[in-house]
């Protein structure tokens, strides 16, 4: 049960296929979203640094316009306002005065328009040109007045995004981890939902019925169909129940009565030859009366129409006790019945099993050779019981075939029965949820073999 | 009715128990209740051979109408009837506090069904189809049962010279002590309080081993005749007899 158990909880290839399949979309929208993110950001940060651009010019305008190029010369010289900032330089040229300029040591060859544009400058002793966004505009009276800012915030953006993406990373590939397991295992559970509905219908509960949804999507319209076909299979058993019902009742009330006529004759005749011959025709129907018995147990069982009377016991005791019932006969015959049992402890139904076990020890009375084993232990989530012969055994080819109802070997024709006690051993094992196997016994001969589940 | 002593079978005299002491020392008053014609009319002529007075009713309101209205030994009552079925009549009696044996006789023969009746108040089932001899042996065992109650609390059980002590568990026949294994004690001791009673395979399968199918085989005839040769080798007087088509009985006659 436990090793069940962790089967379903592990995750199939299919399983780890849609996780992956989640975790690497989860990871490429996340990458997505980011890349747009900084983009956005970028062209937040470039803008703002425009406006700079050319809040600055337009302080150095307002001082020209307030007190001429004295006043703007002044401006420039004593770096005033924000043309303190060190990122900002300015240059003034042209206009019949000496060239001014300030944080820069050249005049940035740019024609003057109405928005900053992007150009590589080199200042002081920098090795390396920069990046600078610079407003180049011309004063009334024809001088030219350029004003830059170097790209270091830009660059201190990217380093600052560097050290948030990794941060992001991570995150996103937790989330998306996180997100996929979540999702597979709501799909894994949803499907185990509905597989176990399935289990159940299998075990023969037609009654079982899946709560539908009203979303409509995949999973409710399995579930739509899970209880549509449950419901078909249930009218069919019902149907076939009433029909074995009705014949239940139609054919043993005739065996009933033939048997009560053969019993009033026998009372009355005393003429050996008819004795012998009602005698013949008395355990014909009693072998009828319990054929009919059997194949009426096995619909039943089969229909999953039985009350569950199942409790914990002990193959190996109710082997004992069967074996006890048997051994008599089974010495009469001049067949050993031996015994090896070992504790094998299951829900069953006492009646059942021991209903099974009787037929495979018949069988093999009938049908297996003069040694017979019965043995039972437990197995790996399971408990085993067998009934091994070492009679001639059955050809694997005929095996299934001797399971099913009425099925005689040719071998078996000339001997009583009705071909139903192997059935019957099978209709128990999977009422048990277990199974039925017919192997090859050590001698050759035929094993039975009942897998219950523990 | 006639009354009879419990062990009267064990004092009756030797030779074969013919059907006429049969009939003067069981014959009973039986309440059928079936609604098939033809099974009734089996099971009456039975009894009625085996000197019993059969009443009869075909449906389940008249059954329970004349089961409370008079004194049954036993009442034998179908489980599928028209009107009100077998298991109300069965929980209507009890409730009325009519305490009369009652095997329901069904064609639904299954363990829950057997389950099912034997809750709801019966004494015993029966699933069809059945024997008559089974249904006889049956309905002889409920007729016996206050006797059987009785022998039930003995300590001894005793037929002729053998001798049975549930106490010690050693079993006598005469001087001879026998050595049985424990379920052949079991079978004796179910035949010893049954003593005079015809037992069938399917009620020994039932006491004594405790399942309710038919093994389909002759189980059970090699344990009694196991048991038989362990009681009656070289004894004049053979106390195990097989009942033609029925089973068994243990009586000294």
């Amino acid at each position: 049960m436990f090793a069940r158990a962790m089967r379903q909880r592990r995750l199939s290839p299919t399983m780890l296929r849609l996780v992956a399949a989640v975790f690497v979309l989860q990871l490429l929208s996340s990458a997505a979203a980011i890349f747009f993110l900084r983009t956005q950001m970028l062209d937040v940060v470039r803008a703002d640094r425009e406006d700079q651009v050319i809040d600055v010019r337009d302080d150095l305008l307002a001082a020209f316009y307030s007190g001429g190029r004295g006043a703007l010369a002044d401006f420039i010289r004593d770096q005033r306002g924000s043309v303190a900032d060190p990122g900002v330089f300015v240059t003034l040229a042209g206009g019949g005065a000496p060239t001014l300029t300030s944080n820069i040591d050249f005049v940035p060859a740019i024609t003057p328009g109405p928005r900053p544009q992007a150009v590589l400058v080199r200042r002081g002793d920098s090795a390396t040109e920069q990046d600078a966004l610079v407003l180049a505009s011309t004063l009334p009276d024809g001088a030219r007045l350029t004003v830059g800012l170097m790209g270091a915030s830009e660059r201190r953006f990217n380093l600052a995004f560097a050290a948030a993406i990794g941060l992001t990373i991570a995150v996103a590939v937790a989330l998306a981890l996180v997100s996929a397991l979540v999702l597979g295992l709501a799909i894994s559970s949803r499907t185990h939902e509905i597989a176990k509905a399935a289990e159940e219908l299998a075990a023969g509960n037609f009654g079982m019925r899946l709560a539908e949804g009203q979303s409509g999507d995949g999973f409710d319209h399995l579930r739509l169909q899970m209880n549509q076909m449950a419901e078909r299979i249930a009218s069919l058993v019902a149907e076939l129940g009433a029909v074995s019902g009705a014949l239940a009742h139609d054919l043993r009330s005739p065996v009933t009565r033939l048997s009560a006529a053969i019993d009033t004759a026998l009372a009355r005749v005393d003429e050996p030859g008819a004795v012998e011959a009602l005698q013949a025709a008395r355990a014909d129907a009693d072998g009828l009366r319990a054929m009919l018995e059997t194949a009426l147990e096995i619909s039943r069982l089969e229909g999953g129409a039985v009350q569950d009377r199942r409790v914990q016991l002990d193959l190996a005791a109710v082997a004992a006790d069967m074996v006890e019932l048997y051994e008599p006969l089974a010495e009469q015959s001049g067949v050993t019945l031996a015994l090896d049992l070992s504790p094998a402890w299951i829900m069953a139904d006492r009646e059942l099993i021991s209903r099974a076990l009787a037929n495979a020890i018949d069988n093999a009375l009938k049908y297996g050779g003069d040694a017979i084993t019965v043995r039972t232990h437990a197995a790996e989530g399971e408990a085993l019981l067998e009934v091994a012969d070492n009679g001639p055994g059955i050809a694997p080819e005929d095996r299934p075939r001797v399971v099913e109802r009425f099925v005689r070997l040719d071998n078996a024709r000339t001997r009583p029965g009705g071909g139903l006690g192997l059935s019957m051993v099978n209709a128990v094992a999977r009422l048990h949820r277990g199974r039925l196997e017919l192997g090859e016994a050590h001698g050759g001969g035929l094993a039975v073999t009942l897998h219950l589940p523990a | 009715m006639q009354t009879m002593l419990p062990s009267a079978p064990c004092l009756g005299g030797g030779g074969k128990i013919n059907s006429l002491s049969w009939k003067l020392l069981v014959a009973g008053r039986i309440l059928l209740v079936e609604d098939d014609p033809q099974i009734g009319d089996y099971i009456a002529r039975g009894f009625a051979e085996e000197g019993f007075t059969v009443d009869r009713a075909a449906n389940g309101r008249d059954g329970l109408f004349l089961a409370t209205d008079s004194q049954f030994d036993v009442v034998v009552l179908d489980r599928m009837l028209p009107g009100m079925d077998g298991l109300s009549v069965l929980k209507a009696l009890r409730a009325a506090e009519v305490e009369t044996p009652v095997l329901v006789l069904s064609a639904l023969g299954s363990t829950d069904d057997r389950v099912a009746g034997l809750t709801a108040g019966a004494d015993d089932y029966l699933g069809k189809p059945f024997s008559f001899a089974e249904l006889f042996a049956r309905v002889q065992a409920l007729m016996r049962r206050g006797s059987g109650r009785q022998k039930a609390q003995d300590t001894v059980l005793r037929c002729a010279d053998l001798e049975l002590d549930r106490l010690t568990r050693q079993v006598k026949r005469g001087a001879r002590k026998i050595t049985l294994q424990p379920r052949e004690f079991r079978l004796l001791e179910y035949m010893l309080l049954h003593q005079g009673e015809v037992v069938t395979r399917t009620m020994l399968l039932e006491a004594v081993w405790d399942y309710h199918f038919d093994p389909g085989t002759n189980v059970i005839d090699v344990h009694i005749s196991r048991l038989r040769r362990k009681i009656d080798d070289g004894e004049e007087q053979a106390l195990f007899h097989t009942v033609r088509g029925a089973g068994y009985r243990m009586a000294a006659d």
